[in-house]
Order: C-alpha cells, then structure tokens, then sequence
C-alpha cells in the first residue's frame, strides 16, 4: 500500500516538473546549437536539469554527439573503401580525352 | 628512376596515369559529399584539369595524392557555391524534417516526446546507441544508410550538413559559401541533424538483425 503511494507520488511528481519544464522540441534547437557555439550557462543549467528526468533528450544530444565525430572522421577517411562503387570507364575515358586535349 | 627521368616527370606529368591511379579515390571522395555521380565525375575532371594546369606551382613537393584532394574539396565548394546561387532561401524550406509527429501536438504536454504519454508513440522516440564513432566510422553499410537519409533533405540543407559535419568549415565559411545568414545556418542544421538521426535511428539502430 505505501508502496503503492509512493509510485504514485513519484509518478505524479515526475509529471507535475515535466509539465513545467521546457518543451523538449524547443531544447531540441539549443542541442544542435550547442555543436555550432558555447552555450550560456543558463543554457546549460536548462538542459541538465531537464536530462534529470528525460531520457529521450540526454539519448538525443548523445547521438547528435556521436553522428558528429563519426562524420568528421569519415570525412578525413583518406583511402577509398571497396564497398562504394568507383570511377566508370565511361568517365574515366572522357576525362583522359579532356585531360589529353589540354596536354 | 634516374635523377633526369624523375625531373622530366616533375615537368610534365602523365595525367592519364593520374586517372588510374587516383580517380576512384577522388570519385569517392567527391561521392561521398555531393552524392549524384555525374556531378562527381564533373568535379574530378576539373580537379585533375586545373592540377594539371597548376603542376609546375605544385613542383613535386608532398604528396601527389594530398595535392589533388586539396583541390578536390575546392571544386566541391565551388559547386556548393554556384548551385546554391542559383535558389533562393526560403526559411520555411525543409521545416517538415523537423518531424513534428514524435512531439505532442496539443494540451498541456505539447511539444514533449509524444512517446511519454502514448506507449504506441515508443517507436519514433530515441532508444540508447549501443556504439561508439570509431566502430561507426569502420562499418560501410552504415554509410549507406547515411546516404539514404541524406539524400531527400533539399540541397541546400544538405550541403550546409555536408559543409559543416564532414569538412569541418566554419559557420562564417559556410554562410558565405552559401549566401545564408548564421540564424539559417543554425535553422537548417538543426533540421538535418533531426532528420538524420530519427532516419538512421529506425533504419540502422533499430532493424532487424541479420542471421549469419
């Protein structure tokens, strides 16, 4: 029974601070902005607080962190790897030709 | 390769060698930014045209290879440039990859992940990655999936992202690059970084895994 309670206080106290929380499509726009700028810190006090109690925000700022450095990182890939297709022969003789009109 | 053999090549390079032997690597290269392979194939043929044109500037020093891509990732500046000039901004452009549908839409809980209050709605909010950027930078059939997503974001926006994420410019770089103010910069990033990640999210971290 007192368990019971307690659930649903917590339930409901988690509902009554999410209510008054900033809307997490709005916090969405400060996560992308936060890899272009330095936050503010009462930017920064907003986001935290709110990552207390929403999993969803503190996943998506991960991600948005993570497809970061893993495109800055495929796009200094210096060697072509073998599954993207290559050059066509069509291509590769046109641009000899071009290359060859100009030598 | 004698010391006059070697100087005669410094002067005039073979440029159909050069298509042998890098012209896959800068196709990629240019692929993987500008996604549409006869503009890919545009932009290779005048990089290896005005390096050709430029090789006695180039005299040998450094790599050949690092040369090339040097100019590569001008010529497909230069395309960002030259097509983005030729459209206008709109500010409203793309705002449906914003993805209003996993966000409650009215009531008191308006603008909070739809999934916290409609079980139904799990699906389209984010679930934990279970990866790390060296492991995603290794697996290429991610990347295609990345294309994937990538490619129905309008040009523009997907030429601020490729700008931004995968050549590191800065925002001022970009803005000029594109003829945008900083505010649509940060407005179109957003979008494309939403739509990104809930794409890659339903077709990469939550598809079925593949028996073996």
């Amino acid at each position: 029974m007192a368990i019971q309670l307690y659930a649903k206080v917590k339930q409901e106290a988690t509902f009554w601070l999410g209510r008054r929380l900033p809307r997490c499509d709005e916090l969405l726009v400060t996560m992308s902005e936060s890899l272009e700028r330095k936050l503010t810190s009462r930017e920064k006090i907003k986001l935290r607080l709110h990552f207390l109690i929403c999993d969803y925000c503190s996943r998506y700022l991960r991600h948005l962190r993570i497809l970061h450095e893993s495109l800055r990182r495929r796009g200094d890939v210096m060697e072509p790897e073998p599954s993207t297709s290559s050059l066509s022969d069509g291509a590769r003789e046109r641009i000899k030709r071009a290359l060859e009109a100009r030598g | 390769m004698s010391e006059t053999q070697a100087a005669r090549q410094r002067q005039s390079p073979d440029p159909s060698l050069w298509v042998d032997q890098y012209g896959d690597y800068l196709y990629k290269y240019a692929m993987f930014r500008l996604r549409d392979s006869s503009v890919a194939e545009d932009v290779v043929q005048e990089t290896l045209l005005a390096a050709f044109q430029a090789y006695e500037k180039f005299g040998g020093r450094g790599s050949e290879k690092t040369w090339l891509t040097g100019i590569l990732k001008h010529k497909v500046i230069d395309h960002f440039r030259r097509t983005s000039r030729e459209s206008k901004v709109e500010l409203d452009e793309g705002r449906e990859f914003e993805h209003p549908e996993m966000f409650m839409q009215t009531g008191e809980w308006v603008g909070h992940w739809a999934a916290i209050l409609e079980p139904d709605k799990g699906h389209i909010a984010p679930i934990a990655w279970n990866t790390n950027p060296a492991t995603l930078v290794e697996q290429n059939e991610f990347w295609v999936v990345f294309q994937d997503c990538l490619s129905p974001l309008p040009e523009r926006i997907a030429s601020a992202f490729t700008l931004r994420e995968i050549d590191g410019l800065k925002s001022e770089e970009i803005c000029e690059v594109l003829s945008i103010s900083v505010n649509n910069l940060w407005v179109m990033l957003h979008r494309a970084r939403t739509h990104l990640r809930y794409c890659i999210e339903l077709n990469w971290f939550r598809r079925e895994p593949t028996v073996k």
